[in-house]
């Protein structure tokens, strides 16, 4: 193997110098692996006298101070108030209790407007429940109209916990870190019972009260759905052993250098390009000035941080600019359109979701009228 | 494609010719002792060579030439989630030059917006398996002995529109979730001297402060090994975009794994099983099973010039041009880049240039004579962890196409007579199918 190395990189110095085509004639040639790999299957590089991977000098004084002593101890009360995940182990979980029929009420409140009638998704969001049985599925020809998979919480999601932690810190989408404890056990279990998993081997009714210990309990369906093993001892050995072997995942270690067999030019048949936002001109020319103002406006600056996220989406809810959504709107009147958007109309949550006084939804709703008109 | 090229070249050469035309028609105009074959563009003093330029103290903070306002992040509704706010801003790196991405155009990934963060309400706690939980304010953090390194971040979704088909014909949208910086920070290994991690902790919380509170599990090999908490790219503090006042920065993992806005580190001794590491960011193969903390990014690489937002329409034949490209691996230094004018049946080998670094993009230059024909132009590099780039049709076979992440096959062109250049694959279908269905066939359907 050394051998041929080492005639690979003389004859690889004459390739370079003339521009042959080829390495010497070789039909394949390996490529030399390293002698000691880090936990991720990579070259481990040390600091060799002063010098790290043989390019950065680094100074090698700091590995003599024992201690710097910067920062301040941490309260038992800040690691309290920070530590907001939940493990895998369900370590972390909060005490709290809520019933699907609770859930389901907060959704239609907080999470509808995304993520669909029953968790169906759709307008970009992602799906919540359904897809079992797909996960084999493989769509590699679109014309085929065959099924690709379908990722939700029930079909994919191998821990519970990770449902929980991820409604309690980052939902709901435009302001997270706003629900209780209890509305999240809530949402968690109509969740669930969409995706008809059980707790402790029984079906979630409306009424079944779900709280930390009938939680724990739960086994996600696709729980062995997931490899290399992590849990356990040698759990970052085993990734590393999967990841150290390039046939693992169709990486390869030989240069084919002649006579290889790639397959058929296949060109473009559907094209994305259509959806790109286009440049602001198409030449090198100087900029067109645009008419501004309107950012700097309270309302505008309201709207970016609070409504956004739905009415940024014309799948979603009408954007402000696009005329011929808004004139049916604008035509029953500000007042029919102060009330929809106080109190709610059919995906609008009342005041979107937020806790904004009156006089700053009407704010929002009459920058948004003006800048649809 | 052409509609999006940032490239003026054809349209500079439409305004020589239009411009000497109308010199030849205007005849009489032509100032004595000008022919129709000087460059006018030459021949008189320019307008800013007339007059002052801006004062010193007009641009305090520079930005561009006015003239290159449309070599700018783009997005597309499709690389969203149905909004702006969890989506991504490609970099448009058929116009980055050398290795370094300007701050401006680095490519911006965010799963609840960009956070602006206040440096004076700044804290990073750390706490879990260890002899001392630490709370540091950004100023004691900026007091450890700091170290620069170049690495580039590359999100795992980058050119997973390809893994059915080719289906963008800009690089801009098939590759532009990477770009590269030198970054400021201290080693972890360093500033946990003041924290004492205990000897049963395996793994690391990392978690972000934004609107999705972004967590994301290391193992400790990596958090002692060359994982950085950095506060500055490029010699400036970390712009918005990328977490500013401090990140993550694990060299040569998934984009995701370089948490922004970072406010908690906790160690443990079992991974999380966060939502980026089970919902999404994992693999999905034809056996119905998925692949799990997949963590470095792939031998990868991808001709710049030519490329489809950079053709060769100027060129004619028997011309010599330069063909560039940039090769990278999270496992390593790139050792070489072999390249094919065949579509990947021949290749010969490229040469580098400019800095080598591990976990870093590197240039590969090659001079080539174009005889006016048409080419398919592919590039594969290779990295000193003995990596090859696979071909489409090797890295379908094992992984099938719907596994999002993690795509690091063949790049492939296709060089028209007339100079245009478009994305294609280069694959055996055929064969990817009977692979698949193997592999479908000896597992169970989740």
């Amino acid at each position: 193997m050394l051998k041929l190395n080492k005639k690979i990189s003389v004859f690889a110095a004459i390739a370079i110098s003339f521009s042959v085509s080829a390495v010497a004639g070789e039909k394949d040639v390996k490529v030399q692996a390293p002698k000691v790999r880090a936990i991720d299957g990579a070259t481990e590089y040390k600091v060799e006298k002063g010098v790290y991977a043989g390019v950065y000098r680094v100074n090698t004084q700091t590995d003599k101070i024992k201690k710097f002593g910067y920062g301040k101890k941490a309260t038992a009360n800040e690691i309290k108030v920070s530590d907001i995940d939940v493990r895998y182990d369900w370590q972390g979980l909060p005490d709290g209790k809520g019933t699907p029929a609770k859930g389901e009420e907060l959704y239609t409140k907080n999470c509808v407007m995304c993520h669909g009638e029953f968790g169906a998704g759709g307008k970009g969001y992602p799906v919540l429940a359904g897809g079992q049985g797909s996960l084999k599925n493989q769509l590699i020809d679109p014309a085929s109209g065959d099924e690709p998979p379908v990722r939700t919480i029930g079909s994919y999601w191998p821990y519970a916990s990770t449902l929980f932690w991820y409604v309690k810190t980052g939902m709901p989408f435009p302001h997270p870190m706003s629900l209780t404890n209890d509305d999240v056990y809530s949402i968690v279990a109509y969740l669930l019972s969409l995706n008809d998993i059980q707790v402790g081997g029984e079906d979630l009714d409306d009424d079944t009260v779900l709280d930390k210990k009938k939680l724990m309990t739960v086994v996600m369906p696709n729980v062995n759905g997931f490899y290399p093993k992590v849990n356990g001892k040698n759990g970052a050995q085993n990734v590393k052993k999967f990841l150290s072997k390039a046939s693992n995942y169709g990486t390869q270690t030989v240069r084919c250098m002649k006579n290889c067999k790639p397959g058929e030019v296949v060109k473009i048949k559907h094209t994305l390009d259509d959806g790109i936002k286009p440049p602001l001109s198409e030449k090198r020319d100087l900029p067109k000035v645009k008419a501004g103002g309107a950012a700097n406006n309270k309302y505008a600056k309201l709207f970016e941080a609070n409504c956004k996220a739905c009415h940024g989406n014309k799948a979603i809810a009408p954007v402000p600019g696009d005329k011929e959504a808004w004139a049916p709107r604008i035509k029953q009147g500000k007042e029919t359109l102060y009330k929809h958007a106080l109190k709610g109309f059919q995906g609008m949550p009342p005041r979107g979701g937020t806790n904004l006084p009156d006089a700053d939804i009407k704010g929002i709703i009459d920058f948004m009228v003006s800048k649809s008109k | 494609m052409k509609q999006f090229t940032n490239d003026t070249t054809a349209d500079r050469r439409g305004f020589l010719k239009n411009v000497a035309a109308s010199v030849v028609a205007a005849g009489a105009l032509v100032p004595a002792g000008l022919s129709a074959k000087d460059d006018p563009a030459l021949m008189k003093e320019p307008e800013w060579g007339k007059k002052l330029g801006k004062p010193v103290d007009a641009d305090l903070y520079g930005m561009p030439s006015p003239y290159e306002h449309n070599v700018q992040r783009r997005v597309h509704e499709l690389l969203s989630s149905g909004d702006m706010y969890a989506s991504v801003a490609m970099s448009p790196v058929q116009d980055i030059e050398g290795i370094i991405t300007p701050n401006g155009l680095f490519f911006n990934r965010a799963h609840g917006g960009v956070a602006i963060v206040d440096p004076n309400e700044y804290r990073l706690i750390i706490h879990g398996l260890v002899e001392k939980p630490l709370v540091l304010t950004l100023e004691q953090l900026k007091r450890y002995p700091s170290e620069s390194r170049i690495h580039f971040i590359e999100c795992p979704a980058n050119g997973s529109t390809g893994w059915r088909a080719p289906q963008f014909d800009t690089l801009q949208f098939m590759k532009g979730m990477m770009s590269q910086a030198e970054w400021t920070g201290v080693k972890l290994s360093t500033l946990l001297k003041d924290v004492g991690v205990k000897p049963t902790a395996k793994w690391v919380l990392a978690e972000g402060s934004d609107d999705s509170h972004m967590g994301r599990t290391i193992p400790i090999e990596k958090i002692l090994d060359d994982a950085m908490l950095v506060w500055a790219q490029n010699g400036e503090a970390l712009r918005p975009e990328q977490g500013y006042p401090v990140r993550l920065l694990v060299p040569g993992w998934e984009g995701n794994l370089n948490v922004k806005w970072i406010k908690r580190l906790e160690f443990g001794d079992k991974p999380w099983h966060a939502k980026e590491e089970t919902s999404k960011y994992t693999m999905l193969t034809p056996t119905g099973k998925a692949v799990q903390f997949f963590w470095p990014m792939e031998v990868n690489s991808v001709i710049t010039r030519p490329c489809p937002d950079k053709p060769w329409t100027d060129l004619k034949k028997g011309d010599v041009v330069e063909i560039q490209g940039l090769a990278w691996s999270g496992e390593g230094t790139i050792k070489g880049v072999d390249i094919s004018f065949d579509g990947g049946k021949n290749w010969t080998e490229a040469n580098l240039k400019g800095l080598v670094l591990p976990k870093a993009w590197t240039r590969f230059s090659y001079i080539y004579k174009w005889d006016g024909k048409p080419i398919v132009l592919s590039s594969r590099a290779y990295d000193d962890a003995g990596f090859v780039q696979p071909t489409i049709t090797q890295e379908i076979s094992k992984m099938g196409v719907e596994g999002i992440y993690h795509r690091n096959a063949i790049v492939s062109w296709e060089v028209k007579a007339n100079g245009e250049v478009h994305n294609v694959h280069v694959r055996d279908y055929k064969k990817e199918k009977e692979n698949i269905q193997k592999m479908q066939k000896g597992a169970k359907n989740a």
